[in-house]
C-alpha cells in the first residue's frame, strides 16, 4: 500500500439556498483555497474526481458545468460519481494506490435547494415497483427508522434532542455551518413532529455548498503538508436496497466497512480521538456509534450534518473535517463516515492518522 | 400460471429552480434588451459569448461586459431535414454555429430568410430580433440569423 494523505481541505459556507452563484461559481473559490493551501498549482494535480447528483440539479450530466472550475482540458484524468463525493475520494484513493499519479483533487458539490419540492425527488431513490409509487415524503423512511431505534432502546426523543443540542453548540465554532447556537432540550421537544418521532431539529438541514479535498501520496504528501492526515484505512459497503428486508436499527454495512478499514489501518475505532459521522438524522448517531463501536471518541466536533447538509458534499466534508483535526494537532487518529441512500443504506468509513 | 406483468405506472414529476449565476445573468438580461453582452479574459484575451463569470482556462474573473452587434459569419451549419416531436419549424431548415465579430466563441442558432442550399460557411449573417412584446431573458429573443444584405442589394 502507498501512504496517501489528506493534505488540504476547503469548503464554502453551507447555505439554505444560494441563488447568486451557478455550480462553477460556487466551486471555483473553494478549489482555489484548497489548491493554494496545499501550495500547488492546478497543473500539479494528476487526477480530478467529483461527486454530485443530477436529481438534485434537475439536469442530465449537470456536473459538467463544474468542470469549468478545475481547468478540464486534455490531457486530463477525470472521473465522477453520482453520489456523495466521499465515494469520489474512495476512487481517488484507489487511483493513487494504483500508482497512476501522486496528487488527486476531490470535490463535492451539492445543491439541495434546487428541487422545488424534495418530496418529488427523494422517492426516486427508491425501487420503482413497490416503494416509489407510494411517494413517501422525504423524511418518511427515516421516521420509520427513528421509531424502530427508540423502540429498540437505542435512543429516545430526549436523547435525540440532546444530540442536536450538542451538535448545534459545537457548530458555534464552525463559521461555515448552516445553523448553530445554544438551544435547550426542553424547547426542542416542544416543537411539532415533521415525521414522528422526528422533529425539524432532528433532520439535518439540506442546502448548498461545495467541498474540496486534496489527496497526495508518499513524498508528495510529506512535501505538501506539515502534518498530513494519512488515510490508513478506507472501505465502503451497502445494505440491500429495499428497506423492508433490513433491520433498520442496525447498520451491517457500516460494521463491515469499519472492520475492513480497521484491518487496513492496523488500529481500531477504540483508538480514535474524534469521529465525524454523516448523520442525516439525529437518531442515526446511536445506530452508527453502535455499528462503529465508538468508545470515547468526540463525535462531530464540527457540528456535523445536523448543522448543515449540502447534499453530495456532506460526506466529503466529514473526511475533510476529520483530517483537519489531525492536521491541526487536535487528534492523532480520527474516523470519518459517509452515507448515501435511504436510512443509512450505503456507508463509507475512513480511518485517518497523524504522524506520531 | 398468471402472465407476468410487463408494464406498470410509476409517474414522476419534479420541479426545479434554475440558478443562472451572475455571469450568465448578464447575458440573459442583455437579450431581453436586444443586446449581446460579451466579456473578455484579461489573462488569455478570449472573448466569451455567452460569458460565464470566469475564464475556464485561466480561472480568473472576466472583465466587465461589453456589447457586440451580433453580426458575424457562419462557421459551420447543417440542414435539418427530418421531423421530430416538439419541432418548432417545418424541415428542412438550417442550424448553424455563428461566429459573431469580436467573439472568440460561437453561438448556435437558426439561419433563415435564405434557401438552405444557398447557406455556406463564411456567409455573413445578422440577428433578427423578436418584437418588443416577445423579448425575454432567452436566446429566443433572437428569432433567427439571416444573411446580411450589404448596400441594400440582395446577397
Ligand atoms: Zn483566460
Amino acid at each position: 500500500m502507498r501512504d496517501v494523505a489528506v493534505v488540504s481541505f476547503a469548503q464554502s459556507p453551507c447555505q439554505a439556498a444560494n441563488r447568486r452563484d451557478d455550480m462553477a461559481d460556487i466551486l471555483l473559490p473553494v478549489i482555489r483555497e484548497a489548491v493554494y493551501a496545499a501550495g500547488i498549482g492546478r497543473d500539479d494535480v494528476d487526477f480530478v474526481v467529483s461527486g454530485s447528483h443530477d436529481f438534485y440539479e434537475g439536469r442530465t450530466f449537470s456536473y459538467i458545468e463544474s468542470l469549468d472550475a478545475v481547468g478540464a482540458w486534455p490531457p486530463i484524468s477525470e472521473s465522477h460519481v453520482e453520489s456523495d463525493a466521499a465515494w469520489a475520494l474512495a476512487e481517488a484513493w484507489s487511483w493513487l494506490q494504483l500508482g497512476e499519479g501522486d496528487i488527486a483533487l476531490v470535490y463535492g458539490i451539492g445543491r439541495g435547494s434546487l428541487p422545488a419540492d424534495l418530496d418529488q425527488v427523494v422517492p426516486a431513490q427508491l425501487d420503482p415497483y413497490f416503494l416509489a409509487p407510494l411517494a413517501p415524503h422525504r423524511d418518511a423512511i427515516a421516521g420509520l427508522q427513528a421509531h424502530a431505534a427508540i423502540e429498540a432502546g437505542l435512543t429516545s426523543e430526549q436523547g435525540m434532542a440532546e444530540v442536536v443540542v450538542r451538535c448545534l453548540d459545537a457548530a458555534t465554532g464552525n463559521p461555515l455551518a448552516q445553523r448553530s447556537g445554544q438551544v435547550d432540550v426542553a424547547r426542542l421537544l416542544d416543537a411539532p413532529y415533521v415525521s414522528s418521532p422526528l422533529r425539524e431539529h432532528d433532520v439535518a438541514p439540506i442546502g448548498d455548498a461545495a467541498a474540496v479535498v486534496v489527496l497526495a501520496a508518499d513524498d508528495a504528501a510529506r512535501r505538501l503538508a506539515e502534518r498530513p492526515a494519512w488515510v490508513r484505512g478506507l472501505d465502503h459497503r451497502m445494505d440491500t436496497h429495499y428497506p423492508g428486508v433490513r433491520d433498520l436499527t442496525t447498520s451491517p454495512s457500516t460494521r463491515r466497512a469499519v472492520g475492513r478499514a480497521a484491518e487496513l489501518a492496523g488500529f481500531t475505532t477504540s483508538d480514535v480521538d474524534i469521529a465525524e459521522l454523516h448523520t442525516e438524522y439525529s437518531h442515526q448517531e446511536a445506530i452508527l456509534t453502535n455499528a462503529l463501536e465508538l468508545n470515547g471518541a468526540v463525535v462531530n466536533p464540527s457540528g456535523g450534518p445536523l448543522a448543515g447538509r449540502p447534499v453530495t458534499a456532506t460526506g466529503l466534508i466529514r473526511i475533510g473535517e476529520a483530517a483537519r483535526q489531525i492536521r491541526d494537532g487536535n487528534a492523532d487518529r480520527a474516523l470519518a463516515h459517509a452515507t448515501s441512500g435511504q436510512a443509512l443504506q450505503q456507508n463509507l468509513v475512513c480511518l485517518l492518522e497523524g504522524d506520531g | 400460471m398468471t402472465e407476468p406483468i410487463t408494464t406498470m405506472p410509476s409517474p414522476f414529476r419534479m420541479d426545479y429552480t434554475y440558478v443562472a449565476g451572475t455571469g450568465r445573468s448578464v447575458f440573459l438580461r442583455g437579450l431581453a434588451e436586444r443586446r449581446l453582452m460579451a466579456r473578455c479574459c484579461a489573462g488569455c484575451e478570449q472573448v466569451y459569448l455567452p460569458p460565464p463569470e470566469f475564464c475556464s482556462r485561466c480561472l480568473r474573473e472576466l472583465e466587465p461586459p461589453f456589447e457586440l452587434d451580433g453580426r458575424g459569419v457562419v462557421s459551420t451549419f447543417c440542414v435539418v431535414s427530418f421531423p421530430f416531436p416538439g419541432q418548432r419549424i417545418d424541415p428542412p431548415y438550417v442550424v448553424a454555429h455563428i461566429q459573431p465579430h469580436g467573439a472568440g466563441t460561437r453561438l448556435m442558432h437558426l439561419v433563415r430568410e435564405v434557401e438552405p442550399e444557398d447557406v455556406h460557411i463564411g456567409m455573413a449573417v445578422e440577428p433578427v430580433w423578436v418584437s418588443d412584446d416577445e423579448l425575454d431573458t432567452s436566446l429566443l429573443s433572437i428569432r433567427h440569423f439571416r444573411p446580411v444584405h450589404y448596400g441594400g442589394a440582395d446577397a
